[in-house]
């Protein structure tokens, strides 16, 4: 919210420079976002007298005009013609500096010389306040020779206040004035000339009925009338407010019910007796699916939570938030009503959340106006009408009333104000809470009651009266303590351990970690060839996303995982590229049961530049597989690999990746297909679930042998077809008797030359070891001869 | 002893072994011929010969390692490599500045007792922002504008609905903390619509306001490793009162640059959010706002891990191929 130190000081006298205030107020939960000194780099700009004014000898378009400045006199030509002699503007001499910083000088006018300037009101930095082609002509009342930084507010300090949801209190000048006199207790509050009580006892010289409310929601709804009003332009002075507040100067009677609601707080709206449908005001609950058209010309489909204006029955204003259009003030409107009126925080939130709509009314109605502010508002505005518009304004007003909100006293102990504040001082506590306006009215010992004041609906628990009295003396005195003993033993928990072990072992294998987005475009899975029986094609939608390719939650890393290959290849990238990233994905099991797995993911690609010193050749599937196994293995598992398929991944080069049984994932190179599309190839990725690696397997301690080991080494013919972990399992299967093979190994595979077409040799290492003795030569021979022979018996050649 | 230092060649010290100490050597034959000298000389000529032989023989000894040495090292220079090729296999990865801020907050507060808790990112109304104080037509939703589902859930706008589910899950005392990805409908250069949080809950009997500011003052210190200034403003959530913000003296200039680009010339940079937890939320959490109160604080972590790694742009760091990727991998492969 925009405040005007000038303005302020009709509120209140203040000791303090606006910067001292700014930063009172920024540390006292009202953040001070900017400070606008709005005269800029003004300098010598002063008010003048036209004595006389005469048209250019030879240039018709210009104006020669003879200025008065009090201590001189100086020629000064123009374009404007919305002078005449007498008039007082303001003249920017030689040498003086406009707002934003041009130095004046002189300047020929086809042989006329100028003395500087006569200003609009856009050179003086004042948009909205005057038509920006003519010269700003000023009140009587202007002197020649006035600095114009000390006339008309234009040398305001301007603060600009982040105000918090809980304080709608202080949206108002007012409010702020009531705010600083909390946080400087010295200073005074005092009363503009305007609000002042007025005498309002005749009854209306129109005829109007009943205002009734039937919807509790509207607190009070009252009408204040103004007869003979001349529609026309505001004073200068509270044009330049208005336009220093942030608002655009309309005409003299919205500009009442706008500088009101900006100095009070209270929303007002002032409309044309003669154009409403009815001489009478029902405030009502909308019905469901009823249809308003609000100002901005939308038609707007309600609900039984939001309120209407109706007269007539017929819808004038949606309550609170915003007007119909039909009922304004227009150039020919002489009485005018002006509505004042209190509307339930809740309804109003509802509605202007709903329907978007963030008006000045909706978002102070929506943060809690006083609710005894109505009465004092609206004499204020017919006040105003008065002196802005010339308007007769001593009709008592109608009014019609709900239930009106009454603060409820708050207890303050100082057993809770010394454990949260470590501070106990009552009595000044109490001090701090007066002067925020809260009433000490009960107790003198360490048990007192407070009652808020009606415009501050946020006190309501002791907690935030303890705010208070922590906010006005500040939190950084308070000492640095570290919690005591502890509720149990702290852990990083089974996740986020897994996750920080996921993440060195990978960064230690040449992998970098990268995080994306958790939504995706919406046809991912469809660019992923996903199909729609596919669990992960069952997407988790966003209804309300900032963009098409922001929508669809993830169900699978890969998509992130490609757009880092895709970026790193679009920024022109030749090297190796190898990224991993864990995070969630947003699945629906066949329960619809939503889940959120966690998953690691993780990408290989040689690069377009292969030619390296460092590795003698390309990386592929089987660097990836030895990635897979070292998270794994770690975790205390052996992974199992099984020929897969995916609907993305290359129909020969897949792989699942299996743990105690269960699948967890997949080991691939990317379908040729995608590969093009990334215009990449050889591209290797791998996705596992890894909720089953929170806990490392505990797996039994074996104790080194004492006894060598004895090696034989097997060679055999395999079908090509037969997979590595087949013929393994049938070695394995082929040890009989007491002796263990302790390990097998291969350790070549070799096709072409010598082999029959459609197979291939597989060559294995065998040691035999026992834990209790050293292996005669002769034992390990039998033993090695009948895994020899048995596996002859399964139709597998030995070479 | 001078034709030692002469001698390069094994062959030729071991001639110059035979020649004096060997069977037939000269020293050998004097030491044989002692006897023949008279007693009371034999003594003394005996002890000199021996230290003599000694001597040659220690000489020789040294000698023979010298010229195998210089051998070896003939041998070995030969053999000679570049060692500034470059390493075979990969170069590591580098880190994701958010992920190692989270994981290094983690561990710090885990120092201060506090264990880590999680809870969904797609969340319920219920838990997002009812329990929090923020029931839908409360004016503090304007400053979570949130992503819905078209079944009425939405992705948690921040990691507060974490605490309502520590307290149902564990109860008072409680100290926890909750990393993870919060999302919310924005997206310009200082948003993104998804970005990082972590949660910080202390749940006990008469917690002071001092404890949290220890806690945070103690966080900041050891997370950019020195000691920051900081300050405390009050401030508003609706989940906490009383509500303060914290900034910290700024990393980068310590206010001594007015155009300081990370701070805009204030010296200070706000990093995070906190406040007592009000008592609606601990009632929510189904504990006695009686007998236990305590604090909640919110940390923007990929600001933190902008401020500590001079990262300009929030959106970077999404978009899976940043220059930290690049430079991480930089090297020859
Ligand atoms: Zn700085």
């Amino acid at each position: 919210m925009l405040v005007s130190w000038e303005l302020l000081k009709d509120f209140i006298d203040l000791d303090v420079s606006p910067e001292e205030a700014a930063e009172r107020l920024t540390f006292s939960g009202s953040e001070v976002e900017g400070i606008t000194y709005t005269a800029g780099k003004m300098k010598g700009i002063v008010a003048a007298r036209i004595d006389s004014l005469e048209i250019h000898p030879t240039e018709r378009k210009y104006y020669i005009a003879q200025l008065d400045t009090g201590t001189g006199r100086h020629i000064c030509i123009t374009s404007a013609t919305n002078m005449k002699a007498g008039d007082m503007v303001f003249y920017a001499g030689e040498g003086s500096t406009l707002p934003d910083g041009t130095v004046m000088g002189t300047r020929d006018f086809h042989g006329v010389e100028s003395y500087g300037m006569m200003l609009s009101a856009e050179e003086l930095g004042l948009h909205d306040v005057d038509d920006p082609s003519g010269l700003l002509i000023l009140p009587k009342d202007a002197q020649p020779g006035d600095d114009a930084k000390n006339l008309y507010h234009i040398g305001d300090v301007i603060l600009d206040v982040s105000i918090t949801p809980n304080r709608g209190d202080l949206l108002s000048l007012i409010g702020m004035a009531r705010e600083l006199k909390g946080l400087y207790p010295k200073s005074l509050l005092k009363s503009p000339e305007w609000l002042r009580p007025l005498k309002q006892d005749k009854a209306w010289s129109e005829d109007f009925g009943t205002i009734s409310l039937p919807d509790k929601g509207c607190y009070c709804y009252r009408l204040g009338l103004a007869t003979g009003a001349k529609i026309g332009q505001s004073p200068l002075t509270a044009k330049i407010d208005l336009a220093h507040l942030g608002m655009r100067p309309i005409t003299n009677a919205v500009d009442v019910t706008n500088y009101v609601m900006l100095m009070l707080g209270q929303p007002l709206h002032a409309f044309d007796l003669n154009t409403l449908p009815a001489r009478e005001i029902t405030v009502r609950a909308a019905h469901d699916g009823e249809t308003m058209m609000t100002l901005d010309g939308k038609d707007r489909v309600l609900t039984e939570r939001d309120m209407l204006i109706t007269s007539g029955g017929e819808a004038v204003a949606l309550a609170g938030v915003m007007g119909g259009e039909q009922t304004g003030i227009n150039d020919d409107t002489s009485t005018i009503v002006i509505e004042s009126a209190c509307f339930s925080p809740v309804r109003v939130g509802h509605t202007s959340r709903r329907l978007g709509i963030n008006s000045e009314a909706a978002f102070r109605f929506s943060r809690t106006v006083d609710p005894n502010l109505s009465s004092s508002a609206l004499m204020a505005a017919t006040t105003l009408m008065r002196d802005w518009c010339g308007a007769t304004v001593d009709y008592k007003p109608l009014s019609a009333e709900n239930e009106i909100y009454t603060p409820k006293p708050v207890k303050l102990t100082r057993r809770k104000l010394c454990t949260i504040l470590s501070w106990d001082n009552m009595t000044e506590a109490t001090e701090i809470l007066e002067g925020f306006g809260i009433k000490h009215v009960e107790g003198e010992g360490d048990e007192r009651t407070f009652l808020p004041p009606t415009c501050r609906p946020d006190i309501a628990i002791e907690e935030d009266l303890i705010e208070e009295v922590g906010r006005f003396r500040g939190y950084n005195d308070t000492p640095d303590k570290l919690p005591g003993e502890l509720p149990r033993r702290a852990d990083i928990g089974a996740s986020m351990r897994l996750a920080g072990f996921i993440r060195q072992a990978m960064m230690a294998r040449g992998y970098t970690e990268i995080v994306t987005y958790s939504f995706l475009p919406e046809d991912f899975p469809e660019k992923l060839r996903i199909p729609g029986d596919d669990i992960r094609s069952k997407t988790l939608t966003i209804a309300n996303p900032i963009s098409r390719d922001q929508m669809a939650m993830r169900t699978t890393l890969l998509p992130g995982l490609l757009s880092g290959l895709k970026a790193a290849l679009a920024s022109g990238r030749r090297e190796p590229v190898r990224a991993f990233e864990q995070g969630k994905v947003f699945l629906k099991d066949d329960e619809h049961e939503h889940l959120e797995p966690e998953h690691v993911g993780a990408l290989l690609y040689n690069g377009k530049d292969t030619r390296s010193a460092s590795n003698d050749r390309a990386e592929g599937f089987y660097d990836l597989k030895a990635d897979v196994c070292a998270l794994i293995q770690a975790r205390g598992y052996s992974p199992e690999f099984r020929e897969g398929r995916q609907p993305f991944t290359h129909a020969g080069q897949t792989a699942d990746i299996l743990v105690e049984g269960k699948n967890i994932g997949w080991i691939a190179r990317l379908k040729p297909a995608i590969e093009q599309e990334l215009d990449a190839e050889g591209v290797y990725a791998f996705e596992i679930d890894i909720s089953g690696l929170y806990d490392v397997k505990r797996n039994e301690f074996v104790p080194a042998s004492q006894f060598p080991a004895s090696y034989r080494d097997i060679s055999l013919l395999v079908p090509a077809d037969r997979s590595n972990d087949d013929v393994m399992k049938d070695i394995r299967a082929s040890v009989a008797g007491s002796l263990a093979l302790e390990s097998l190994r291969l350790f070549d595979v070799y096709e072409g030359k010598g082999i029959p077409e459609g197979f291939r040799s597989l060559a294995y290492t065998l040691s035999y070891r026992s834990h209790e003795r050293t292996l005669k030569d002769e034992e390990v021979e039998a033993v090695h001869n009948s895994v020899r022979e048995s596996l002859k018996e399964k139709g597998y050649v030995i070479r | 002893m001078e034709s030692l230092n002469a001698i390069t060649a094994l062959q030729e010290l071991d001639e110059l072994r035979v020649k004096y100490t060997g069977k037939k050597g000269e020293l050998t034959l004097l030491l044989r011929s002692l006897g023949k000298l008279p007693k009371e000389l034999r003594k003394d000529a005996g002890q000199e010969l021996n230290t003599l032989r000694d001597e040659i023989e220690s000489k020789l000894e040294q000698t023979g390692r010298k010229i195998r040495d210089d051998e070896n090292e003939r041998q070995e220079k030969a053999q000679r490599i570049d060692v500034t090729l470059p390493a075979k296999g990969r170069t590591a990865g580098a880190f994701h500045p958010v992920m190692q801020t989270m994981h290094d907050i983690a561990n710090i507060m885990q120092g201060l007792g506090y264990s880590v808790a999680s809870g969904p990112e797609k969340e319920e109304e219920f838990y997002n922002f009812e329990c929090l104080n923020m029931p839908s037509w409360h004016p503090a939703r304007d400053m979570q504008d949130t992503f819905y589902f078209p079944d009425g859930t939405l992705l948690r706008t921040h990691t507060s609905p974490v605490q309502i589910r520590a307290m149902l899950q564990y109860g008072a005392p409680l100290r926890i903390v909750c990393p993870g990805k919060v999302y919310r409908r924005d997206n310009d250069p200082t948003h993104s619509p998804m970005f990082n949080q972590m949660e910080g809950l202390l749940v006990d009997k008469d917690v002071p306001f001092s404890v949290m500011k220890g806690t945070m003052t103690e966080m900041m210190n050891a997370f950019f490793g020195r000691s920051l200034k900081s300050r405390f403003r009050a401030s508003y959530f609706p989940f906490t009162e009383p509500s303060m913000e914290l900034d910290i003296e700024c990393v980068e200039c310590s206010g001594h640059d007015e155009h300081c680009r990370v701070c805009h010339g204030t010296g200070w940079l706000e990093v995070a959010g906190m406040g007592m937890v009000h008592p609606n939320v601990i009632r929510a959490g189904k504990i006695d706002p009686d007998k236990y109160n305590g604090f909640a604080f919110g940390i923007g972590l990929d600001r933190m891990a902008m401020l500590k790694y001079g990262i300009s742009d929030l959106r970077l760091l999404f978009d899976g191929s940043v220059s930290y990727l690049l430079s991480g991998l930089g090297g020859e492969n």
